[in-house]
């Protein structure tokens, strides 16, 4: 899909979320469900499987988030992959989330990490990382096992890389 | 008796009966005279008009004979000559295709040569490459292996209370970095 398109499409998912006036728990829901997205097979090839019926892509889309998700961000997903967008839905959302980001004059860091942050930790790591960078952080934590062990964070075009994976490769590298 | 008659002499004749008469003898010579006067003058010289043909005919022949026998000669020595040039052709013809033989087997020899020199050079890389391959996928394998083993052994090691470490560890020095 052309940028152009990406971008009316998170435009409208911004626009709808913001005049429900759920921005925020849409943005980080839509957000979540990118990540998860993208690190399911089974959950991709499903949802945009142009051989399986809309209603019924809908449906999956319902049954895995119904009740766990804003209804918003249930009938926003729904909408992209009923639309046959499914394939660029996380570009979507990434979109969407820096277009909230900026409309907060914020910027988006994305941490990767092996395990689950507490709201503590997030809130302590989003401070280091606004004064490390000088500027005000969206911070937006995706659980990564393939990390190992510690965080990487990328803000923008800075990545600051803390990861046992990283330290690994480097020691694979060097032997 | 009576043949014994016959020859003895009539004594009633003047002359011996055998002798001829005296004009006779007279007109027979000056006959004789004229006749071979005549013949000396007329048949004489194309007697020998004919005898010098003759000889000249002869002579002519024997020169054509002589022209001949030449010839007979100067082409048995073409003949020979020929014979002999078709002994040096044919011993020309034995040492070319000697010499063509010979290029021919040095050429083989050298081109076999450079072929199995080829062919060990190749063997000789496609054993190098088969053990730089198998190098290469053992190195491959065992680093694949190894991955996977220290993803275990760290997964093992990196507790809850060691990934917590990591985090804050993290926040701390990108707190600290400014």
């Amino acid at each position: 899909m052309s940028d152009a398109r990406i971008d009316g499409y998170a435009r409208a998912l911004f626009e709808i979320a913001r005049a429900e006036g759920t921005l925020d728990e849409v943005e980080d829901e839509l957000f979540r469900f990118a990540r998860s997205f993208e690190s399911s097979d089974q959950l991709r090839n499903t949802l945009t499987d142009e051989m399986i019926p809309a209603d019924k892509r809908q449906a999956v889309v319902e049954s895995l988030l119904g009740g766990k998700a804003t209804s918003t961000t249930t009938q926003l997903i729904g909408m992209v992959v009923g639309s046959g967008r499914g394939r660029d839905l996380p570009a979507i959302i990434d979109k969407l989330v820096q277009r909230a980001s900026s409309s907060k004059q914020l910027e988006v860091a994305l941490v990767r990490s092996a395990v689950a942050l507490s709201a503590d930790q997030q809130a302590r790591l989003k401070a280091a990382l606004s004064n490390a960078t000088g500027k005000e952080l969206n911070l937006k934590v995706v659980v990564d096992p393939s990390v190992l062990g510690g965080l990487v964070a990328t803000v923008g075009d800075t990545v600051i890389d803390g990861s046992v994976r990283t330290r690994l490769d480097n020691v694979k590298s060097r032997l | 008796m009576i043949n014994l008659s016959l020859f003895a002499a009539d004594p009633a004749e003047t002359h011996h009966w055998l002798l001829p008469e005296t004009a006779e003898i007279i007109y027979g010579g000056i006959a004789s005279v004229v006749i071979i006067g005549a013949l000396v003058k007329f048949a004489l010289p194309q007697f020998k008009k004919a005898m010098a043909a003759r000889t000249e005919r002869i002579q002519k022949e024997l020169d054509a004979s002589q022209g001949d026998l030449a010839q007979a000669e100067a082409d048995a020595a073409k003949i020979r000559q020929a014979l002999g040039d078709i002994s040096s052709e044919k011993a020309r013809l034995m040492a070319d295709a000697q010499a063509q033989a010979d290029a021919l087997l040095a050429e083989g020899r050298s081109r076999l040569t450079a072929e199995v020199a080829d062919m060990e050079a190749k063997a000789d890389a496609d054993i190098a490459a088969a053990s730089a391959r198998g190098s290469d996928e053992l190195r491959t394998e065992i680093g694949r292996l190894a991955t996977v083993a220290t993803d275990r052994v760290l997964a093992s090691v990196l507790d809850d209370a060691t990934q917590q470490s990591l985090v804050e560890n993290f926040i701390t020095k990108v707190g600290a970095s400014r």
